[in-house]
């Protein structure tokens, strides 16, 4: 029971960050806040990816002596699995584009309904 | 409305914890993604790009094209920023 | 990975996130989030990804900051939740 919760603890920490992130998407009527919750709904999702490619004492994914021990073979076990982190650093980069473009349709809706709450745009268009 | 948003996001949340529960606890060695495909990334790597950083090695060597692509993400996401942000000469459009 | 730190860090992190939308103030809201982004960071860096830490202290705490204030700059700091 104990290894149980010990094994799961930080993936429920991370629902919950999720969580977090999609009730500001949903249940906020600013739309910064809207993108603040996405934000934290990203980074969530990226932490999870990032938390699976954890290795119980290994080390970087960098090879210390790699230039002395040429012909040495080296063990799997004992380097952290470096496949999450390389798709993770491209789920940054993309995160920072969607924020940047969501930002400036914000600034657009700013400046035709002189408001950001999502309920006041909707009774202006109606 | 508050009372049914907070419904929605505890029964997706519950749904997902649901699902952590046949999954491979944390940093454990023989968890499936760690059996896979990385092990012929950490013990090829230095043989075959001369690259000690493994990140950097399948960042730009292995996976070089999925990093093109991410620029072209970039790209687009310059262009609509531009697109949007831009003085609009005669008041409309 | 050190368990006890990795939940001290997540414990601020998930504080970080709930005042970054529960608080009024839009800028306050930017800078918080901000702080959480350097937090996450550091929780990066504890799990061995390195990289991943580099990138998101430059990029997401960095530049997703200024585009935040700059934004909230052209429109207004008033939230109504």
């Amino acid at each position: 029971m104990v290894d149980f919760i010990v094994g799961k603890y930080n993936y429920w920490i991370y629902i919950v960050l999720m969580m977090i992130g999609f009730y500001a998407m949903i249940g906020k009527k600013n739309l910064i806040k809207k993108i603040i919750g996405m934000n934290i709904f990203q980074t969530a999702i990226i932490l999870f990816y990032v938390s699976i490619g954890c290795k119980k004492g290994a080390t970087l994914p960098i090879l210390g002596h790699a230039h002395g021990h040429a012909g040495q073979a080296i063990q799997t076990s004992a380097y952290i699995n470096p496949l999450p982190h390389v798709l993770m650093l491209t789920a940054i980069v993309v995160m920072v584009a969607t924020l940047g473009v969501a930002l400036a349709i914000g600034i657009m809706i700013y400046l035709k309904y002189n408001t950001l709450e999502e309920d006041e745009i909707l009774k202006a268009v109606k | 409305m508050k009372i049914l948003n907070l419904i929605v996001v505890v029964i997706t949340g519950a749904i997902l914890i649901y699902g952590t529960m046949d999954m491979p606890g944390w940093g454990d060695p023989d968890s499936p993604a760690s059996l896979h495909v990385s092990p012929r990334y950490i013990t090829k790597t230095m043989e075959e790009t001369a690259t000690p950083n493994m990140v950097t090695s399948v960042l730009a060597d292995y996976r070089a094209y999925d990093t093109l692509g991410e620029t072209t993400v970039i790209f687009t996401a310059g262009m609509a920023c531009i697109l949007l942000l831009r003085k609009r000469r005669n008041g409309h459009g | 990975m050190i368990p006890a730190f990795d939940l001290v860090i997540l414990i601020f992190v998930v504080i970080c996130a709930i005042a970054a939308i529960t608080v009024k103030d839009l800028l306050s809201a930017v800078m918080i989030l901000g702080a959480y982004s350097f937090f996450m960071c550091l929780m990066w860096a504890e799990m061995g990804a390195v990289d991943v830490a580099f990138t998101e202290a430059s990029v997401s705490a960095g530049i997703g900051t200024v585009l935040l204030i700059a934004a909230v700059y052209r429109t207004t700091r008033r939230s109504k939740d």
